[in-house]
């Protein structure tokens, strides 16, 4: 019996030591927590590929410090539950760094079992709550919807010296808000708000409230719509002969907007984060060719390239400290990496993790009907 | 004031659109006692379908004036044909029985209509091509006026009189009138009620789809479920005219369009909607049958 025993606790601490050496032995743990099935399933999918492929890159150079890195992916389908479900599995997993969710409710239902257990994630949701927690382990890689309008008002204030603004929203909590914190935005930097008003998504008929705008001689009018709505009123601004430049948020960047502004887009601007193929820098072309190489098709969006980006940072941060040790990394992060090249622009993080700077850029509708960057930071 | 000038030039745009699918309204409630609730949406479809041909017209025909011609002439007589079929399988089977069955045959028949149209198109916008009616705009002292506007005004007032002259002129017309105040006397009289019936509902499905190609046209983006609104304003504009008068139909829907831009635009186009009722009910309140509805004496 005692015999029995012993050999048993024997066996036991072989297995550790065993189960030890073999993870000084070479392996780091990195997790995917994505919706790969559900609403968000191609989005996710997207994510959890490019992630291997990098993975892919740096095992193929000779892994990252010696070590060979593995990838764990857990599915939270684009819901918070799940997402705390995959949190704890891919902690016990031990993954030292997460990348994900893709959406903002399912990466704040993991933030904080990550946190507890000292797990670095990063995620591209923009809710700007996420960053308010005060966890030393999250690193938002792109930009939270208060960029768009703080860039929205610089663009109006400081690029383009608009004197006499118009506003208009939809009744929709986004457009809303989001109008809200452009006017907002440009009051803070001195702007002046001749007037702002509210329209009936789906109305079609703008004439009346347009009509009433161009009383204001406004220099400008922004919609913080959607494009269904922007396209009409973009055209019927023209067909009321109002000289006025229109500015759309981020909703209004859609091919349709074209088609029903018709000729009248021409001349339009939109404000919003850029296609993957419109990302000016070096590092995104050579990443967007390998990922077509590897998959036979393009990133889900710009928001797998943000995700990509964390990772890169990541494991830049991991080379440069020589270790694992996800406090340590944590710190390189916040104090000394700066303008890390990366393929939505430079990465660095404030000492709350959000992102520095921000990816938005503006758009001019020439008159070949395409995109032409005006303005970005 | 070209403001205000130019409030009433928008207003009478849409409103002359909701005034040509309130006359669909009208004429079907004049001779049948019936709200075809079925309308506004038989108005969107039109929409779609004129989409469809003026796409296959694009490539056959070059010249606009033509496709233009020939797609208001095909969508009118595809839609005639579906308001016919409408009638024939929605409510003349429900002719005899209460007047509610009818009315909820006719909600019925409009929620097929919107999501067969969703299921044919799908739920997302669909556009009409900028390039058929040239963006021509003049300015008249300070007020703007399109093409497609004036299209608009013109090609509507024209079919106004028309049917106004149709109904009150000619002998088919007289017995639309017979049909209208007592059925059971007009066919005494030799007249073929259910061919009347027939020929109401082409007509108000003409005018339907002339008006749902305008709102194509005119605005581009079309929506599966805009027959709605639509119909619901155009139902509005008939009831304030009178419903069962016909120039209570083209003066109500003049009304409300003028009504709504003058609100949007001195007040708040949330209010707009709002306020429609409001002018609704309070003209319900001083004339009963609308401003130019008669008194009906009632039957005990």
């Amino acid at each position: 019996m005692l015999r029995k025993g012993l050999f048993f606790i024997l066996a036991f601490v072989a297995t550790l030591m065993f189960s030890m050496q073999a993870m000084a032995g070479g392996v780091i743990k990195i997790g995917v927590q994505a919706p790969i099935t559900g609403k968000f399933a191609s989005e996710g999918q997207s994510i959890d590929k490019a992630v291997r492929l990098i993975a892919k890159q740096y095992n193929k150079k000779g892994g990252i410090l010696g070590k060979t890195i593995k990838v764990y992916t857990c599915d939270d389908e684009g819901q918070a539950q799940k997402a705390a479900v995959c949190a704890r599995q891919l902690v016990d997993d031990g993954v030292i760094a997460v990348i994900g969710s893709y959406t903002s409710t399912c990466a704040e239902a993991a933030e904080s079992i990550y946190y507890k257990a000292g797990v670095l994630q990063t995620s591209d949701g923009t809710s700007d709550t996420l960053v308010k927690h005060g966890y030393w382990t999250f690193f938002r890689n792109s930009s939270p919807n208060s960029a768009e309008a703080a860039f929205t008002a610089e663009f109006f204030i400081k690029k383009k010296h608009y004197k006499r603004i118009a506003a208009i929203s939809d009744y929709s909590t986004f457009s809303t808000d989001l109008t809200n914190a452009v006017v907002k935005d440009i009051k803070k930097l001195g702007g002046n708000i001749v007037y702002k008003g509210k329209i009936t998504s789906g109305a079609q008929n703008f004439t009346p409230i347009l009509t009433k705008i161009k009383s204001f001689h406004p220099d400008v009018i922004y919609f913080g719509g959607y494009y269904t709505d922007g396209g009409l009123i973009k055209a019927q601004m023209e067909q009321l002969g109002i000289k006025a430049d229109f500015v759309g948020g981020d909703s209004n960047d859609n091919p349709e907007f074209i088609k029903l502004a018709g000729k009248a887009a021409v001349g339009a601007y939109l404000v919003n984060v850029p296609l993957p193929n419109m990302l000016p820098y070096d590092t995104a072309k050579k990443f967007l060719k390998a990922y077509q190489e590897a998959y036979n098709e393009s990133p889900a969006s710009i928001w797998t390239l943000f995700n990509v980006d964390g990772l890169r940072a990541i494991l830049y941060s991991i080379e440069q400290t020589k270790s694992t040790n996800t406090k340590k990394i944590a710190y390189y992060m916040h104090n000394k990496l700066k303008n890390f090249p990366g393929i939505t622009g430079p990465v660095e993080w404030a000492a709350n993790g959000e992102r520095v700077g921000s990816a938005y850029m503006a758009y001019r509708i020439g008159s070949d009907l395409k995109y032409h960057i005006v303005y970005r930071h | 004031m070209e403001i205000f000038i130019q409030q009433l030039v928008n207003g009478l745009t849409i409103g002359s659109i909701y005034a040509l699918v309130a006359l669909g309204y009208t004429m079907v409630y004049g001779v049948l006692k019936l709200i075809n609730f079925a309308h506004g949406d038989l108005v969107a479809f039109s929409a779609y379908v004129g989409l469809v041909i003026m796409m296959q017209l694009a490539g056959v025909i070059s010249s606009s004036v033509v496709i233009i011609v020939l797609v208001f002439i095909f969508t009118a007589i595809i839609i005639s044909a579906f308001g016919v079929l409408l009638e024939r399988l929605a409510y003349k089977p429900l002719r005899k029985a209460p007047r509610l069955s009818a009315v909820v045959s006719a909600l019925g028949a409009s929620l097929i209509i919107e999501n067969g149209i969703m299921l044919i198109w799908g739920p997302r916008p669909k556009i009409f091509p900028s390039n058929i009616v040239p963006n021509i705009n003049w300015n008249i002292g300070g007020v703007y006026i399109g093409l497609m506007q004036l299209l608009v005004l013109v090609i509507s007032f024209v079919l106004m009189f028309v049917l106004y002259f149709f109904v009150n002129q000619t002998k088919l017309g007289a017995a639309m009138r017979a049909s209208a105040i007592d059925q059971d006397a007009a066919r005494l009289m030799g007249i073929n009620v259910d061919r009347i019936i027939m020929i109401t509902f082409i007509i108000g499905s003409a005018l339907g789809s002339v008006g749902g190609l305008f709102i194509g046209m005119y605005y581009r983006g079309i929506y599966f479920n805009m027959g709605w609104i639509y119909g619901l304003n155009a139902f509005v504009a008939a009831i304030i005219g009178g419903i069962g008068n016909i120039p209570g139909a083209m003066l109500g829907g003049m009304l409300l369009g003028i009504f709504n831009a003058l609100i949007s635009g001195y007040l708040s186009s949330s209010w707009a909607l709002a306020l429609t009722y409001v002018l609704l009910i309070v003209i319900m309140i001083f004339r009963p049958t609308g401003i130019l509805g008669e008194r009906v004496a009632e039957k005990v």
